[in-house]
């Protein structure tokens, strides 16, 4: 135990929600939530400790990466808990009070717009679409169908050696263009018939390989709001495109549901989404 | 505690939605380190912040062994590197 007599313990803050959260102690993830309670907002938060969260030590930790994994997916957890009964605006990793009071403020001063994002997500689920592309697949397939591919190929058999050399870097470049052509068209054809069947969707940006650890490309990273009365009408699209689409070389990585990480943003006039 | 997080990966697997699989650290990071309500607490993760964690999450991915070394020393050094 710690021979310092008192460290003052801070509160973490993950979710804000309408109703009083009806559960709140997560035994398996080591966890005791309370609530704190301003005109109809609940926040949920924990005590943590200052090892973990004072502003100092928090800096040091976020260099541990097995820290960053262990706090950042019992963040996650146990909003996903909370989430499993109630509507939940989930806020960022590592929000961190002094005192309740200083929590109530937060409540307080942003009430009617905790209340309208909520109200707008009620009965929505967040779903991931990360598209991959395998590059050397989808060349091949390319290769084969593509028919302003087949006559450079055609031309390069019957030039003469010096000319076969600049046709070949010609048909390279063609290549490259049609490949960022078509995957344009796919991804664009993906998304706006998933886009349909949601309230709202966001564009993320792309991740490099070193951080996917995918040896496919990824060429698009899009989540979706849904209605939770049409998830199987956003399976089904899905299904379609899958069906459409991975002979081509595209794969596809949907996750869900998710707490509406991407579509709690509070800025004014842009809370309702239908 | 199971995640109530699916993956629906393979063609069939949208009939199976509530089928048990592993998610990946980068998707939680990608949502819980980026996104999220941002209001300021009295304890916030900068951006600066944020970038050494994928900075972190690279050398990790990249090699274990380079991680345990920077694991006992700063991460400072690295920093400098754009990412």
């Amino acid at each position: 135990m710690d021979t310092e007599a008192v460290k003052k313990e801070l509160l973490y803050l993950y979710c804000v929600t309408k109703d009083k959260p009806s559960s709140y102690n997560f035994e398996d993830l080591g966890i005791k939530t309370h609530p704190i309670y301003f005109q109809g907002t609940y926040a949920v938060v924990s005590k943590v400790s200052p090892d973990d969260f004072s502003e100092e030590n928090l800096k040091k930790n976020l260099a541990d990466m097995g820290w960053v994994e262990k706090n950042t997916r019992l963040h996650e957890k146990v909003i996903e808990e909370i989430m499993r009964d109630h509507a939940v605006l989930p806020f960022k990793f590592g929000t961190v009070f002094e005192k309740e009071t200083n929590v109530e403020k937060l409540l307080r001063e942003n009430n009617l717009e905790f209340k309208a994002v909520l109200a707008g997500l009620d009965g929505k689920e967040e779903w991931g679409l990360k598209i991959y592309c395998d590059s050397e697949y989808f060349k091949d397939a390319l290769c084969r169908e593509n028919e302003r591919i087949k006559e450079k190929d055609k031309e390069i058999t019957s030039a003469g050696k010096g000319k076969a050399y600049f046709l070949k870097k010609k048909k390279d470049e063609i290549i490259k263009d049609i490949i960022n052509e078509k995957i344009s068209e796919y991804t664009k054809d993906c998304f706006e018939r998933l886009k349909i069947t949601a309230v709202d969707t966001r564009i993320n940006k792309i991740l490099p390989k070193e951080v996917t650890e995918k040896k496919e490309d990824m060429v698009l990273n899009a989540v979706f709001l849904i209605n939770n009365k049409r998830i199987k009408e956003f399976e089904s699209v899905l299904a379609y495109l899958k069906t459409k689409y991975t002979d081509k070389g595209l794969i596809f990585d949907c996750t869900g549901p998710w707490p509406p990480y991407n579509f709690c943003g509070l800025l004014k006039g842009k809370i309702h989404n239908g | 505690m199971d995640s109530p997080i699916k993956i629906l990966q393979d063609k069939n697997s949208y009939l199976d939605l509530r089928k048990q699989e592993r998610v990946t650290l980068l998707e939680v990071l990608d949502r819980a380190l980026e996104k999220g309500v941002v209001i300021s607490g009295d304890i916030v993760i900068s951006v600066a912040d944020v970038d050494l964690v994928y900075l972190g999450l690279k050398v990790l991915l990249s090699s274990v062994e380079t991680m345990e070394r920077l694991r006992g020393a700063p991460l400072s050094g690295a920093a400098e590197e754009p990412t």
